[in-house]
């Protein structure tokens, strides 16, 4: 595998905080990588760190072989950001704001022109180019914010949650524009917090919290970590504790996290442990709202591993 | 450079699409100005000065005193009304005077005599320029009068018995030939020291000026002309300040971290906005200077005023960047800017002409930018300087903007960085 970034070590602390403990991994070229993980797990600080805005307390990026630290200008160059909060002039047109940014790449004359009309049609806003930002919705400044990124045909983009706070349809078509980008051989490094865009995104995924990649590799490598355990989450009662020392002698289940109203427990696949666990929940004489069962997925891994849901 | 130009451009294309508050600091010296010009000169005239006159005094000096506000140098500026002291100072409570002169009881003695005396006038603050008017003739009545006493002391000693008794008692005509001839020796040897006369109304009403004939406007160019130097300066600091905020208005937007995350460095982006600052310092010179043009035929240096505006703009971007530079966000570096522009306008003779502020505050206006680009304009405008003229006020300017555009480029550029690393 030809490596587009290779990042070794990474560590950046804040104070007492350590935002990136020791984060390692390796991105192939045209790869879509997605680092997946809850609100502070240290996403954003790694892509501060990729982009070359903040330097790293220890550790190395190499982008294609060529370090970071020592041509900062040269690796940005070749660069495409997609910042979580659009960054747009607003008093501009999304024409003159794709102009803007593919000069400062470097890019004039008929090559800029028609590298925007590139990214205008990839968007779907070419029919809205020469109207101000500031009269777009939410959902079009998120597309023109990725078209920033692109617009002057990096060699990889850095986006960092770019479908945060935006309508669905809307988030459509970012996720269709991203699959439009890596399919064209870009590589992209795609940080979310949906589980759902890293699973049907990214060809390879790493697992952050708390500043640390917990896992990494495939989607179906991922899963099989999971080791088949399903996920069995019941709701009722406000107090389900009477529950807990029946099921923490159940062999081969696990109570994952315990609420007011809500028990997450993950159980063997073999079915076993999952009937046990039913018929104790159902003799308890407690009243259940509701019982769901979730095969093993990224959901299920990111609760094995650190013992909590992912939430939206 | 491309970049530069690449990174100015943008910014001058996103202030010609929000153009207010340019606009409104540009209007702000043009429209204070012209009311100003209005409301004192707006027919080409001034109004006249309604001065009332309570003359106790039964010599001749007194009557000359009162004779000096009806002559034909001053009739078209001065309303004069005798009144006694009761009269006078009833009509001045109900506002019904500009300013209202009292000459004392045995005025004529006491000059004649070499005793202090004094002329009091009561001025009406609500009318602005006139009673100041007023207080100009008066003063310099006062000082031609203490010049001629003392030029003419000894004829006037034999002439005290005539001037004292008043017109009625006439001399004989020997004392007459004696003492026209003994006059005329002292006029003589003071010549220079009393001719061209000392009282010139125009000259002490506009500061200095030229003729109103050489003006477009008349008397109201003239006020124009008084006032928009030091607004024009002043409207220029509000123009730097609104162009050199736009670095933490891009921190706040996300463009300015999105800018660094590209092939750009902090200080490509700084150096940007300080020459982005100037641009918009220079179009708003043009602009103003345009509009004074308009109104103003005088004849200016060129050069002058190019090296003055040039330094000016230099130093206006210096102190932009100095206030940013050092604030910690957008709105702390309005307020402090807000501050400082305000306290430099009323130190730094930006609001009132620096010879009618308290001598303390006098001695604060050197240190204030807006000062010598106020004076440099001035020297240019009223007094005709040329390129040597105003070579000390542009230098001090270029001293200050360095200074300040140093200090304001490492302060940014230090939170540029910041900015980023958000």
């Amino acid at each position: 595998m030809r490596r587009m970034f290779d990042v070794r070590g990474l560590v950046k602390s804040y104070g007492p905080v350590r935002a990136v403990d020791g984060v390692s991994f390796a991105v192939a070229r045209g790869e879509l990588f997605g680092l997946l993980g809850p609100n502070g797990a240290g996403k954003t600080t790694i892509m501060s760190m990729l982009s070359g805005l903040l330097p790293p307390d220890e550790g190395r990026i190499l982008f294609d072989g060529i370090d970071l630290a020592s041509k900062p200008l040269a690796v940005k160059a070749a660069l495409g950001i997609v910042p979580q909060d659009p960054a747009l002039y607003e008093t501009l047109t999304a024409r003159e704001n794709l102009n803007f940014w593919g000069g400062l790449y470097g890019l004039s004359g008929s090559a800029l022109r028609s590298s925007v009309d590139r990214v205008l049609e990839l968007i779907g806003l070419a029919d809205r180019a020469r109207d101000p930002v500031k009269t777009y919705s939410g959902g079009m400044k998120r597309r023109l914010n990725l078209a920033l990124g692109l617009v002057h045909a990096p060699r990889a983009v850095l986006m960092d949650e770019p479908t945060v706070g935006i309508d669905p349809q809307g988030r459509l078509n970012v996720l269709d524009a991203v699959r439009r980008v890596a399919a064209s051989g870009t590589t992209v490094i795609y940080t979310t917090h949906y589980l759902d865009e890293a699973e049907t995104l990214c060809d390879r995924i790493a697992i952050m919290d708390h500043g640390k990649i917990l896992a990494e590799g495939t989607l179906e490598e991922l899963k099989r970590r999971v080791g088949g355990r399903d996920v069995i989450t019941v709701r009722g009662a406000p107090d389900l504790s009477p529950l807990l020392p029946r099921i923490d002698a159940m062999p081969g289940v696990t109570v994952a996290s315990a609420e007011a109203g809500k028990l997450v427990v993950a159980v063997d696949g073999s079915g076993r442990g999952a009937v046990e666990l039913l018929s104790a929940v159902l003799s308890s004489g407690l009243a259940i709202d509701g019982i769901s069962i979730q095969p093993p997925s990224l959901s299920t891994l990111f609760l094995n591993l650190t013992g909590r849901e992912l939430r939206d | 450079m491309r970049l530069l130009l690449h990174l100015v451009a943008k910014d001058l294309r996103r202030k010609a699409r929000a153009p207010f508050a340019f606009v409104a600091a540009l209007s702000f010296p043009i429209l204070f100005a012209g009311m100003i010009a209005l409301a004192f000169g707006g027919g080409g005239k001034l109004p006249k000065v309604r001065l009332l006159v309570a003359n106790l005094d039964e010599g001749v000096v007194g009557s000359a005193v009162v004779s000096a506000f009806g002559s034909p140098r001053t009739a078209g500026m001065f309303e004069t009304t005798r009144v006694t002291e009761a009269e006078g100072r009833e009509r001045m409570e109900r506002g019904r005077a500009s300013a209202f002169l009292t000459i004392p009881k045995g005025f004529t003695r006491d000059l004649l005599d070499g005793r202090p005396v004094t002329l009091r006038l009561v001025r009406n603050p609500s009318e602005g320029i006139l009673p100041e008017i007023a207080a100009q003739t008066a003063g310099g009545l006062a000082d031609l009068l203490e010049g001629a006493r003392r030029v003419l002391s000894a004829p006037l000693l034999r002439l005290r018995p005539y001037l004292e008794d008043g017109i009625d008692s006439a001399p004989a005509d020997a004392d007459v030939v004696a003492i026209a001839l003994e006059a005329t020796h002292a006029i003589g040897g003071a010549s220079s020291l009393i001719f061209p006369p000392v009282i010139t109304l125009r000259s002490e009403l506009f500061g200095g000026t030229e003729p109103a004939a050489e003006d477009k406007g008349g008397t109201g160019s003239q006020i124009f002309l008084l006032v928009l130097p030091g607004v024009a300066v002043y409207a220029l600091f509000l123009v730097a300040e609104n162009a050199m905020r736009d670095v933490l208005t891009e921190r706040t937007l996300g463009t300015l971290r999105r800018q660094l995350a590209g092939p750009l460095t902090p200080g490509t982006y700084i150096v940007a906005k300080a020459l982005y600052t100037c641009v918009l310092a220079t179009a708003a010179i043009a602009v103003v200077s345009l509009v004074g043009w308009t109104v103003l035929t005088r004849p200016v240096s060129l050069p002058g005023f190019v090296l003055v505006s040039m330094a000016l703009v230099l130093a206006v971007a210096g102190t932009a960047a100095a206030i940013y530079g050092l604030a910690g966000s957008e709105r702390a570096g309005a307020t402090l800017a807000g501050a400082i522009f305000l306290a430099m306008g009323f130190l730094g003779g930006g609001f009132f002409r620096i010879e009618s502020l308290p001598p303390g505050i006098r001695s604060v206006a050197p240190f204030t930018p807006l000062y010598w680009g106020t004076q440099g304009y001035r020297a240019l405008l009223e007094h005709g300087a040329t390129l040597s003229g105003v070579a000390r006020y542009a230098g001090v300017l270029i001293a200050m903007g360095v200074a300040l555009l140093g200090v304001g480029m490492a302060a940014l550029h230090r939170s540029a960085r910041a900015g980023t690393a958000a």
